[in-house]
């Protein structure tokens, strides 16, 4: 009985402090949607359509000749590349004397809806790997590409194996049958036709229904209260706003495209089979033959490591790594796990190959 | 019992369609008097839109038999797992600490069962259906859309969709024509 009435100053204590914190709270910080995203300096060197290509600014005066070129995924946008300096991919590889540049795939608007891979991979992405060439005066740039990015970076390898030194997959979408997310349930009998003849483009709407449905009580609930609990810490608020930010401005996709995605990688599986055709031109994975680095994540929620994994074992590379991390989807990219232990690893290796 | 429903729904739907006919050509003399305007248009796109009303009914009734369904999932789910919490919370000490290992009980066991819940073919299998069902109402309601916009003259979805659709022919013969790539040569490739 007295163990009960223990906890009850405790409670009292929380809650007092909780109503001070919620009124100082906006006094503190910056309205959510004016907060910036970013700490990286970068110039827009290549436009087309909805897309850019950024190019981030040195931090090293010597920089390594082989441009990197980091393919986004087509869901959210680029920024978690770089949300935090303490965090930051980009940083990091540009204090590694990298040369950075970035695809940011931009906003589709209704007339894109029939844009797909073919547009995709062999124009956009061709046309931003050749832009970085021309800048570099070199004939073969490293390319990176993150979740959806990582499959269209995977896909681009394999049709223009030419161009690309070294590719590097991160949580990339690649055998949508060994998926065991609750997204690929879903995918694997969604009646895409019938959503891109009546809407167009997928809608942002429907993303963020699937992101509700990734971990609902720790990323709906538990949060939340978490970050209750921590708004009298400026820096836990300043990274949490811009999280919820990131999280919040997730693009439509282009109705053709996201129609080719899931029966072609969910559905019909038919890129780790060696059966995909993009632009009439057939995709085979063991024409990538450069050397590879993959990255996956074992709590990856979003693309399960079984997901990524097999692009190792298709690909007709000699030289190839995979690694396997202990965290997750956004983990491996922006925290300070991925500083300590996925990205030294990685300008390791891409050092030697570049 | 079955059979009978449908045959209940195939009967209303044809007496419908039946007068919506009738109607539509019984009234087609008088509309016509009304020579031009969005008024005329309307008068004889009109029975379009009462088709697919009467359309839609089936889908509507679909439509809410699979919602219902869903937030079963939902629910049961929900009280499924909170009587696992309630069984579980006796374990719990209570201490200063009861309120935090509570939450903590809570959401683990909540967000297993929900997760299990979204991995089920079950669900899968109902919420397409519902997102199916929902698209459909959603096409007719586009072709409702169109008659209204027919009537006062402005461009239909599908005329606008012929268009973004000839654009982008259009861009790709002119990529073809006159490629933005630029060809490279002599390149060093050595490092740093």
């Amino acid at each position: 009985m007295t163990q009960e009435f223990d906890s009850v100053p405790t409670i009292i204590g929380d809650l007092l402090n909780f109503n001070r914190n919620l009124v100082e709270l906006p006094t503190k910080i910056t309205v959510p949607h004016e907060i910036k995203i970013g700490s990286c300096p970068y110039d827009v060197v290549y436009e087309e359509d909805r897309i850019r290509m950024l190019h981030y600014k040195p931090l090293t005066s010597k920089q390594i000749r082989t441009p990197l070129v980091i393919s986004y995924a087509i869901i959210n946008r680029f920024h978690i590349f770089d949300i935090d300096p303490k965090k930051s991919w980009i940083r990091h590889m540009l204090e590694n004397g990298f040369d950075v540049y970035m695809i940011d795939w931009g906003s589709p608007i209704s007339m894109d809806k029939f844009l797909g891979f073919d547009e995709y991979v062999n124009d956009y992405l061709d046309n931003c790997v050749e832009f970085a060439c021309d800048q570099s005066n070199v004939d073969k740039v490293s390319l990176q590409g993150y979740c959806t990015g990582g499959t269209l970076a995977s896909v681009y390898s394999a049709l223009h194996p030419e161009k690309v030194k070294n590719l590097i997959a991160t949580a990339p979408v690649i055998d949508g049958w060994k998926d065991t997310t609750v997204v690929s349930n879903i995918a694997k009998k969604f009646d895409v036709d019938k959503m891109v003849d009546a809407i167009g483009n997928m809608p942002p709407e429907f993303m963020y229904y699937c992101f509700s449905i990734l971990k609902p009580f720790e990323q709906g609930i538990e949060k939340y209260l978490k970050f209750f609990q921590n708004m009298d810490n400026e820096r836990y608020v300043d990274s949490f706003l811009k999280i919820e930010k990131w999280l919040a401005e997730t693009p439509p996709i282009p109705g053709e495209l996201f129609k080719q995605w899931i029966k072609g990688i969910y559905q019909e599986n038919l890129l780790i089979q060696n059966k995909m055709f993009v632009g009439n031109q057939h995709v085979s994975l063991k024409n990538i033959k450069m050397p590879i680095f993959t990255q996956v994540a074992v709590g990856d929620h979003l693309v399960s490591p079984e997901c990524s994994m097999p692009l190792h074992y298709a690909v007709g590379s000699d030289d190839k790594n995979l690694e396997i991390y202990p965290t997750g989807h956004v983990g491996m990219i922006a925290s300070s796990f991925s500083q300590k232990n996925v990205l030294p690893k990685l300008t390791e290796w891409l050092k030697k190959r570049s | 019992m079955n059979t009978q429903y449908d045959d209940m729904f195939d009967y209303y739907k044809h007496t419908s369609m039946f007068w919506n006919d009738m109607i539509a050509m019984m009234s087609s003399k008088p509309s016509s008097l009304m020579a031009v305007g969005p008024l005329r248009n309307f008068t004889e796109n009109v029975k379009k839109i009462s088709q697919e009303l009467i359309e839609a009914n089936q889908e509507i009734v679909d439509f809410n038999t699979q919602l219902v369904e869903y937030y079963q999932h939902l629910g049961e789910t929900w009280v499924g797992a909170q009587k696992k919490v309630m069984s579980k919370i006796s374990e719990v000490p209570q201490d200063a600490e009861a309120m935090e290992a509570y939450k903590r009980v809570w959401i683990d066991i909540f967000e297993n069962d929900f997760t299990q819940m979204f991995d089920n073919k079950a669900f899968s299998e109902n919420y397409n259906k519902l997102v199916s069902t929902e698209l459909q109402l959603l096409k007719r309601w586009n072709t409702i859309m169109d008659v209204m916009l027919k009537s006062a003259n402005m461009p239909t979805k599908e005329e606008i969709d012929e268009i973004y659709k000839e654009l982008y022919m259009l861009k790709k013969r002119i990529k073809k024509i006159n490629p933005q790539k630029k060809t490279r040569r002599g390149k060093d490739d050595s490092g740093i």
